[in-house]
């Protein structure tokens, strides 16, 4: 067998370095403008480091994010949006992906084949129909409007991961049920159901996350400045705010999806590649 | 059977030829009279005075707009030679507005003297392949620029004849080889672009000798130094205009080109780099009613499909193909009548790709119910019903319904100004009475449109003019280009680091990995902001450090980093999307790589290095072939992502054509309120999608296969 030689692995991490440098590079762009107090409006000079290194732009876009809200104001219109949309889509998804699961029913092939499409449907697609819809109905402008449409975006997707970790419960603990006298129901909600909870709470996970870093949809619909969310009130700052308070929020912003990102990054791989890779 | 198929071989190319020389008739008489056709008819003129005269000694004087060589201008005053003389048409500048007028029956004459020749080259076509003549025969590019006194027609039946007679000589010197150099010659003496089908030649000619015999170089140098030369005599027999100055002229008329490349006229079509494929996606658009047949999208699509074929039976025509597009890509000049330069090649693949498709989808197979198939009835249904209900109405009810809503909105002319009709059930009112025939549609046409108090029903234009009108085709090329060029450059990308990282004597491995999912875990839009106050025209880190390095010391050799504009060149804002498209992407690929690697048994590596495998060896027979199908699940999720791209280019806010079809239909009904548009749009985007999501089952099954193995 070959030995690395030397020169080789030092190789390898130079190009470890290189690639390092190409990911890091707009990441501490942003980093840097938002702790740099230097900045009024649009940066005019080239630097590496902060020029006046503070905090205090993250003070004030904590205290005033957007038009009239607070930062808990608008974390709070995204999380009510961005729960509702996924606790929505497990609810009354749950049973659903139990069929597709468990059942063999006419239509169940030509029924998966929707789901994907659904779960792979880009938002756009079902933006132009919902805003005449939900105009037309008198909701488009509330939360429960964005509930409505960041539901469709994630349901099929949700279901479609619930039948993958229905189907990894093995058939016999049910069957043990049945003999002991349990009714489908039964043995779904007391044996299947618990053990599905882990990943069943990674799939409401990535519901949340749709519709927590939404934006452009949100913008279009919502016309109430009460009903902004985090993510829209990043987008609102653009061309309106300072570069160093756009940055800051937006650094904000991420933090917690970088955070369950990295912590969660083999089984959120599987679950958006809807479950194929066997992992 | 083999008269029998001879009988409709004949009958085939009969039918093709006469169904070309039909459609190119009725172009001749509709047609109007376009650029270019003054200045060639003159040309033409000018010879036909000199040969009425028996001037013939003229001919090597005259050469009207020498860029291009005289042959074709020359065979177009053949063919008046014998009408009576009329006044020369006056020279105009080469870029100013086609002529009002020309004289007849000149016109016409030469005219038909184009169709002629290209109904030749159909002729060949078709008796290369029935399929690829008929498909040639449609083609409206084709029709347009064979019908006109355009310069096409001559050299593209002159390097048909060319590659044909070179397959036909089996690489050998014979009558056949000395014929296809005869028609190289007068391919390059009619237009010069046509000739690279000589380069074309040689590839192939260098590959298949290089298969058979490993020490044939000489045999292969000998011959086609005997090729070219033949080649060469020919070009400059059949060009009287290079006579008396054989070297000064030639290089005065290819050095035009690179004048002409800079050019306003050029400059200021802004076509993007990759234009000539939005002309083979589209048909022409001017001119409606002309052409009759239009289906230059399926010819692309087909041509696509059938390319391997064509490498395996023609390889000289799949060179031809390849190299004809490489060099469209890169002319700056990106004229649409440049796409006949690969026509025949592409009717070709297409025509292959036809025979493909119907071995594909083989009907008996289809039809054919499948053995051990469990009879599902109703009452199973019945049994799962209770468990599908609260889906099944929460789904019909916002995505279901919402979707179908969608496609009778995109059956309208619906926009802001009916928005009170739109609200309270006209566009539910106005498809019923459509489709039931109660109510004429109205005509609505993308790109245009008519704003209107009610919503109108309108029938299904609009999705068939996102399909196949020459405004979609410009997105549907740079949706595929886009898509293509971000997920290969993501999969490269992400599967090379993969394997950095599995190397032995990688220190912090976990480091490494967590550093470079960042990208991915953070939102795409956060992403597109960061590479946006990297690359902003104005205040961009990358032109404030080109500002600021500048002025303290000059360096010679430092590009410009941002061109201003970048946003309003098609070309260089692809370049800067690109980008962040791939820093957001590669990190998914990264991962998937890392998981496939693990399929991957440390045995076949060590057995290969015990081969005495090199790095690349290894690599390219062993762990790519092992890899690729458990990375093809992620390679078509992320093409459909790229497909739907959204976020980035909302970002970056760059122009139509520039823009995937999400971008466009978001723009159309947030920023124009053109909500029919929009609603075509996604109607569009959910039949590409359905074609996504069949190669994702079929290959997961696939790919699951070999996992298991």
């Amino acid at each position: 067998m070959h030995k690395r030689t030397r020169r080789g692995t030092l190789f390898d991490h130079l190009i470890l370095v290189g690639i390092a440098l190409f990911v890091i590079i707009p990441i501490w762009g942003m980093l840097r403008i938002s702790l740099d107090g230097s900045i009024k409006g649009a940066p005019t000079d080239f630097a590496l480091l902060p020029v006046e290194f503070t905090l205090s732009v993250y003070e004030k876009v904590i205290t005033k994010p957007a038009q009239s809200l607070s930062i808990l104001g608008v974390a709070r219109n995204s999380l009510i949006v961005s729960t509702g949309a996924a606790t929505l889509s497990i609810v009354f998804g749950a049973s659903m992906a139990y069929a597709f699961a468990r059942f063999r029913f006419p239509g169940r092939q030509s029924g998966l084949f929707a789901l994907l499409l659904g779960a792979l449907l880009p938002p756009v697609a079902l933006m132009t129909p919902l805003y005449i819809i939900l105009s037309s109905i008198g909701i488009r402008t509330s939360l429960l409007g964005l509930i409505v449409v960041y539901t469709a975006f994630s349901m099929p997707f949700c279901v479609w991961n619930m039948r993958t970790a229905f189907q990894a419960v093995s058939k016999e603990l049910e069957e043990a049920a049945f003999i002991d006298g349990a009714t489908p129901f039964k043995a779904f909600w007391w044996v299947t159901l618990p053990i599905a909870v882990p990943s069943i709470a990674v799939a409401a996970l990535v519901a949340f996350l749709a519709g927590y870093t939404e934006f452009a949809i949100g913008w279009l619909f919502i016309e109430n400045s009460a009903n902004v969310t985090l993510a829209m009130s990043v987008w609102g700052m653009m061309g309106r705010a300072t570069w160093s308070e756009l940055a800051a929020l937006s650094i904000l912003m991420s933090f917690p999806v970088v955070i369950i990102f990295i912590g969660l990054q083999k089984v959120l791989v599987d679950r958006l590649l809807l479950g194929t890779t066997n992992a | 059977v083999t008269t029998l198929k001879h009988i409709l071989l004949v009958l085939a190319v009969v039918i093709a030829t006469a169904l070309a020389l039909f459609l190119r008739f009725r172009a001749v008489e509709q047609l109007p009279i376009d650029y270019d056709e003054d200045d060639y008819l003159r040309a033409a003129q000018q010879y036909a005075v000199a040969m009425q005269n028996g001037e013939y000694g003229a001919l090597t004087q005259l050469n009207y707009r020498p860029e291009h060589p005289p042959l074709a201008k020359i065979i177009y005053g053949l063919s008046i030679v014998s009408l009576p003389a009329v006044p020369e048409i006056p020279d105009l500048a080469t870029n100013s507005s086609p002529a009002s007028s020309l004289p007849q029956p000149h016109l016409n004459r030469a005219r038909y003297t184009a169709v002629f020749l290209n109904g030749v080259a159909v002729l060949i076509t078709a008796f290369i392949n029935p399929i690829a003549g008929l498909l040639l025969a449609v083609h409206t590019y084709t029709i347009k620029y064979s019908s006109q006194v355009m310069l096409e027609s001559l050299p593209m039946l002159t390097s048909a004849l060319a590659v044909w007679f070179y397959w036909k000589s089996k690489f050998k010197i014979n009558a056949w080889l000395v014929g296809s150099a005869v028609f190289l010659g007068l391919t390059a003496s009619a237009k010069y672009i046509y000739a690279l089908i000589g380069i074309a030649i040689l590839v192939d000619w260098v590959l298949i000798t290089r298969r058979k015999d490993k020490n044939g170089h000489w045999t292969f140098l000998k011959q086609a130094t005997i090729w070219g030369v033949i080649s060469l005599i020919t070009f400059y027999l059949s060009n009287p205009y290079l006579w008396p100055a054989p070297i000064e002229r030639l290089v005065e008329s290819v050095t035009f080109h690179g004048g002409y490349a800079q050019s306003q006229a050029v400059q200021n079509a802004n076509f993007p780099l990759w234009q000539p494929f939005t002309w083979l996606f589209s048909s022409v658009p001017w001119h409606p009613g002309v052409f009759l047949i239009s289906v230059d999208l399926l010819i692309a699509i087909f041509s696509i499909v059938g390319l391997r074929s064509l490498y395996n039976k023609r390889s000289v025509y799949f060179w031809w193909l390849i190299l004809g597009f490489f060099f469209l890509l890169i002319w700056p000049t990106k004229w649409p009548q440049y796409l006949l330069v690969v026509m025949v090649p592409v009717c070709l693949s297409a025509a292959y790709g036809v025979q493909e498709s119907i071995k594909f989808f083989h009907l008996p197979k289809l039809i054919r119910p499948k053995r051990d198939q469990i009879h599902l009835t109703f009452k199973d249904l019945g049994i799962a019903l209770p468990w599908l209900l609260p889906g099944l109405v929460t789904l019909g009810l916002i995505a279901i319904y919402p979707l179908l809503y969608q496609l009778a909105m995109a059956m309208t002319d619906f926009s802001v100004g009916a928005i009170r009709d739109g609200l309270s059930g006209g566009v539910w009112r106005e498809f019923w009475l459509g489709i039931t025939g109660q109510i004429e549609p109205t005509s609505v046409r993308l790109l245009s449109f008519n704003p209107s108090r009610s919503v109108n029903y309108a029938g299904p234009d609009l999705i068939f003019d996102v399909l196949f009108s020459f405004e979609g085709a410009n997105l549907l090329v740079f949706e595929i280009i886009w898509s293509t060029l971000t997920v290969g450059i993501q999969t490269a990308l992400g599967v090379f680091v993969a394997l950095t990282l599995n190397r032995k004597g990688i220190r912090w491995r976990n480091f490494w990995l967590v550093l470079f999912i960042l990208p991915w875990a953070i939102p795409e839009f956060i992403g597109a902001l960061m590479w946006m106050q990297l690359f902003d025209p104005r205040f961009g880190w990358f032109v404030l450090a080109q500002s600021n390095f500048t002025q303290r010391v000059t360096l010679p050799f430092l590009i410009n980093p941002l061109i201003p504009g970048w946003q309003d060149n098609p070309t260089q804002a692809l370049v800067y999307l690109i980008f962040p498209a791939i820093w957001y992407g590669f990190p998914f690929m990264m991962l998937a790589a890392n998981a496939g690697l693990k399929y991957i048994p440390q045995e076949v590596n060590e057995a290969s290095e015990l081969d005495g495998a090199t790095g690349w060896q290894k690599f390219r027979h062993v762990t790519w072939p092992l890899l690729l199908p458990l990375i093809i699940p992620a390679m078509i999720i992320r093409l459909i992502f790229a497909f739907n791209q959204f976020y980035i280019f909302l970002t970056f806010q760059t122009p139509y054509p520039v823009s995937t079809f999400s971008t466009t239909s978001y723009f159309y009904f947030a920023d124009a309120g053109a909500y029919a548009f929009s609603a075509a749009i996604n109607i569009v985007t959910l039949i590409f999608l359905f074609g996504g999501i069949f190669a994702f089952t079929r290959w997961t099954k696939a790919s699951q296969g070999v996992a298991y193995a």
